[in-house]
Parts: C-alpha cells; sequence; structure tokens
C-alpha cells in the first residue's frame, strides 16, 4: 500500500529563528507581499487576510512612519537595562506594518504619531527604530 | 437542536495573594460550586479546567489533581488555554459538551497563582501570551500593547486621560462593595492622575493587578435538572471569535476584531437586542480596554464610550451598569479566573446575592472575554429561565 499523495504545501522560506537573525545578524529585514495587497513583516505560511499561498519576499527598506506608540518605565524582560524606551508600531513605505522599539525616545514629547523612523540594525534584541528625516534628533 | 444549559452553581475565592496552591483553591471554589448548584460530584460528566501559567507553581495538567480531591477521579478533564480568556473558553467547550448532549453536567475550574514570583517574571509570563518573537522580543509588554490602543483612540477620537480615569474610579469603586474583589477600596480622580505613568500614556490605576484567584461553574442540561434550587443562568449564547494575532498587522487599532466577531454572533445566537441588556462583565485588564470593548460590541459609537463612562452612564446605578463586579481593574485579573469570576458575578446579580453592588435589574447580562490582545474573545449571554 503505497502513502496517498498529498497537494503541495510548501513550508515558509525560513524559519522564524532566521528571520530574526537577518536583521539581528546580516543587517537584514524581510517583509512578506500577498497577491492582495497585505505585507507584513510577521512569520507565516500563507496570508492572514486572503489565506494565499506563495508569498512574495522582499528586503524591507525598514523605513515608515508611526502609526501608534507608547514609551514604557515598566521595560519588557529583555530590555530591563533599557528603560524609559518607546514601543512603537510602523507604517513600513513598502506598506504593511511591523513592531519595534525606539531606545532614545525616553519621554512622550520626544516622539509623535506621523513621525518618520527607520530601522537601524543593532547588536541588541529586537527590530530597533530611531527617527529619521527632518524630525531627527528632536 | 442543542439542549438548553444553564449554569447552576458558581463559586470564587477572595482575588489578591492566596496562601494556598492552585490546585488547592481551585478544588475548594469547585467543591462550593457544586454544592451551590444542588449537585454532588459524581453528577459531574467532564471537568474543564483554566489554568494558562500552572507551570510558574511547578505543576500541569491539573484537571486529575481536581477531580481527585472532589473525589471523582474516574471524570475525565482537559486544560483549556486562550491565555486571559482560558475560562471563558472552558465554559464555551463546557456549553458545546452540555447543549450537544454528550454530558448532563459539566464542571468549569478557572484558577491561577503568580503572587510567588517577582514581578519582572510575571510580566515576562505574562508576555508569552503575545507574541513573543514578533511583538515582546521588540520591548512590548502588556501595558505597553493596551497603550499604542490608547494612543491611537487618543489620536483618532481625542479621548483625555480623564475619561480613562472614570473607568478606573468607577471600578474601584464597584469592587469596594465586592468581597471577592483584590482592591476593596475606592478611589478618586486626582488619585488616578497622580499615579506614575507605567507605558504612556497610561497609569498605574489603568491597569488591572496581578491577582491570584480561582472561580467555578457548573454547567448542566437544563431538561435533566427541572427543580434547581437556584435562579440558574440560561445560556443564550456561547460564542468565540479571532483575529490576527499580531496588532501590528490589524488594519485598525482602536478595536479588537475578535470582540465585534463574538458579540455579532452572540447576539445573533441569542436572539436579543443590545437594548435588552441590563448589565455586563467586560474585559478591563486596562481602562482602555472597557471602552474599546463598549464601542466593539456596538453598545457606544466609536470614540463615545469615554464619554458616556465620565456622564456616570456605565455605573451601578447608570443606565447600562458595565462590571458591577469592579472588573479586572479592581476586582484582580487572575488570567485564567478571570472569564469564570465573570459569569460567578452575574450568577450572584441573577441571585440576589451581590449586595450593595445589587444592580437594579438583572435579566438578561453578558459577558465579554479577550484573550492577549484580542487574538481571541468569547462572548456570553445570560436570561432568566
Amino acid at each position: 500500500m503505497t502513502a496517498p499523495e498529498l497537494p503541495t504545501e510548501p513550508s515558509a522560506a525560513h524559519t522564524i529563528g532566521e528571520y530574526q537573525h537577518g536583521y539581528e545578524e546580516e543587517s537584514r529585514l524581510r517583509g512578506f507581499r500577498s497577491g492582495c495587497g497585505f505585507v507584513t513583516a510577521t512569520w507565516g505560511l500563507r496570508c492572514p487576510r486572503c489565506g494565499q499561498l506563495d508569498l512574495e519576499e522582499f528586503a524591507l527598506s525598514g523605513k515608515g512612519h508611526v502609526v501608534a506608540f507608547t514609551v514604557q518605565t515598566v521595560p519588557a524582560d529583555e530590555f530591563v537595562n533599557d528603560a524609559p524606551y518607546a514601543y512603537v508600531l510602523v507604517e513600513l513605505e513598502e506598506g504593511g506594518r511591523i513592531s519595534g522599539w525606539m531606545p532614545a525616545i525616553r519621554a512622550v514629547t520626544d516622539l509623535a504619531i506621523g513621525d518618520r523612523v527607520r530601522w537601524v540594525p543593532s547588536y541588541k534584541p529586537g527590530v530597533q527604530f530611531e527617527k529619521d528625516g527632518a524630525g531627527a534628533g528632536r | 437542536m442543542p439542549r438548553e444549559a444553564w449554569v447552576l452553581g458558581a463559586a470564587s475565592n477572595r482575588f489578591g495573594k492566596m496562601k494556598e496552591t492552585g490546585r488547592e483553591a481551585a478544588s475548594r471554589v469547585a467543591l462550593e460550586a457544586i454544592q451551590m448548584a444542588g449537585l454532588e460530584p459524581k453528577d459531574i460528566g467532564y471537568t474543564f479546567v483554566a489554568n494558562a501559567f500552572g507551570l510558574a507553581e511547578r505543576q500541569a495538567h491539573v484537571g486529575p489533581l481536581i477531580n481527585t480531591a472532589l473525589g471523582i477521579p474516574e471524570v475525565p478533564s482537559c486544560t483549556i488555554e486562550s491565555a486571559c480568556s482560558s475560562s471563558s473558553a472552558a465554559l464555551h467547550e463546557a456549553f458545546v459538551h452540555v447543549a450537544g448532549g454528550f454530558h448532563d453536567a459539566a464542571l468549569v475550574v478557572g484558577v491561577e497563582k503568580l503572587s510567588h514570583l517577582d514581578t519582572l517574571t510575571a510580566t515576562s509570563y505574562f508576555a508569552i501570551g503575545a507574541d513573543y518573537p514578533f511583538e515582546s522580543h521588540n520591548g512590548a509588554t502588556f501595558p505597553g500593547l493596551y497603550a499604542t490602543i490608547a494612543n491611537a483612540h487618543m489620536r483618532r477620537y481625542g479621548t483625555p486621560p480623564e475619561q480613562l480615569g472614570s473607568v478606573a474610579v468607577k471600578n474601584h469603586a464597584n469592587a469596594a462593595l465586592n468581597p471577592h474583589a483584590h482592591f476593596q477600596k475606592p478611589i478618586t480622580m486626582d488619585t488616578y492622575l497622580n499615579s506614575p505613568v507605567i507605558a504612556s500614556p497610561l497609569r498605574l490605576y489603568d491597569c488591572c493587578p496581578f491577582s491570584d484567584g480561582a472561580a467555578a461553574l457548573v454547567v448542566v442540561a437544563a431538561e435533566k435538572f427541572p427543580n434547581p434550587r437556584t435562579v440558574p443562568l440560561v445560556i443564550r449564547a456561547s460564542t468565540r471569535a479571532g483575529s490576527i494575532a499580531d496588532m501590528h498587522d490589524r488594519p485598525e487599532l482602536t478595536g479588537l476584531p475578535a470582540s465585534q466577531r463574538a458579540a455579532e454572533a452572540a447576539f445573533r445566537q441569542a436572539k436579543v437586542d443590545r437594548s435588552q441588556v441590563d448589565f455586563m462583565e467586560v474585559h478591563d485588564c486596562f481602562t482602555i480596554a472597557e471602552l474599546v470593548a463598549l464601542e466593539d460590541m456596538g453598545f457606544y459609537p466609536r470614540g463615545e464610550a469615554g464619554r458616556a463612562t465620565a456622564d456616570g452612564l456605565t455605573a451601578r446605578d447608570g443606565k447600562l451598569p458595565v462590571n458591577p463586579s469592579g472588573g479586572l481593574k479592581a476586582k484582580g485579573h487572575p488570567v485564567s479566573a478571570t472569564g469564570a469570576s465573570q459569569v460567578v458575578e452575574i450568577f450572584e446579580q441573577f441571585n440576589g446575592m451581590a449586595g450593595r453592588r445589587q444592580v437594579p435589574k438583572a435579566n438578561v447580562a453578558l459577558a465579554h472575554n479577550v484573550g492577549a490582545t484580542g487574538s481571541s474573545a468569547s462572548v456570553h449571554i445570560f436570561g432568566r429561565r
């Protein structure tokens, strides 16, 4: 008796570990685009909006603008020596959103929704951003 | 056709810091709920346990331990995990089993104990309920995640801090009358506004506490228990929904799609209109969560729940009381006990057991419970026979 032939379901192009290694060690931040236009930087096998298989992988510029943020005085466990810092939700230039943190933002007056930010490779954990363009250094 | 299912017994301990272990507390409230229902443990056909962070006590698979303590070791059990909505998910499973005819009576037990951990470790346990590599590893804490919702809500609707504060003041006032509550002391708006910022714009008094606690429910088939000794909660709707797990991948930040879906499904299932709901227990892990819940479920237009709260419409004696128990915010939030404890409050209100926090009318009530930042949500609607 032979095993039934299963429909082909390719695995994701990478693992979560490889994705993290990409931005932490290889200066490579990756995004995924679905046929419906959904863009994400979060690991998955199919598009969470339309279910499409075969998401197109591409290199993200890491540039975008802040759509929401908070300055945390009580840090996450991997960031105990970094508080206060901003946790940010960023709308990317390529579309889609990503989350990250900004160690230089230590007060709510240091950042505003709409501010332009860019990803900066770092030896510290997580996707790290800094201010970009005219508002940088405020 | 599903059978009518009731919550026939409900019990909770006092939330806060438990001296005993989770399994002890769970067993005690389970027995209390069974006795309140007028049943014996042997009447239970299945035990559904919620205990998301049992490993913090070096204990998993707690269902058989509870059943053994109750003298019913032969009864099957399982643990249901859905972060902060674990015990409402367990209630849903009990409802499905009972309404579907697989068992005539089921036990739901939610329990959590984290107070023996330091704050950083406890915070880390909570963080694993989010998407760890794509949210927590990027610096998010749970207050931080909800703070981004508050930030977006304030930006879009101009929600002032005082409207968040009105949620905290109301829920602390309610909890002060609740013997099950972690915090039993009212606070003032000044206390709220002067409390330290945890994750801007959220202050200390925007945040629910880490609480230990246990709560239990007995769900039965109405046709098998025709002469209840309590006022049973008729389960008119038991719905759950999900949404994209990561907040940053959702198109809208000022609402939780899973709450919207679960509520719509619940109102359809119950054949109940929003105007018929007398009071509700909603998921207020942070003050902004209560406002968003009221807007997600369609009780208030977007951006208007804060004003309604500040105007007293959601107070115990208001037009539509919300969280008469004190909510997660002040009654406390022992993660896996929370959903069941919301139903304990509704049970006590229906049975006239709520003392000075008794709401004026208790014929139809709603319980809304969220897992993580809304990647899971449960809505239950209860009525009278």
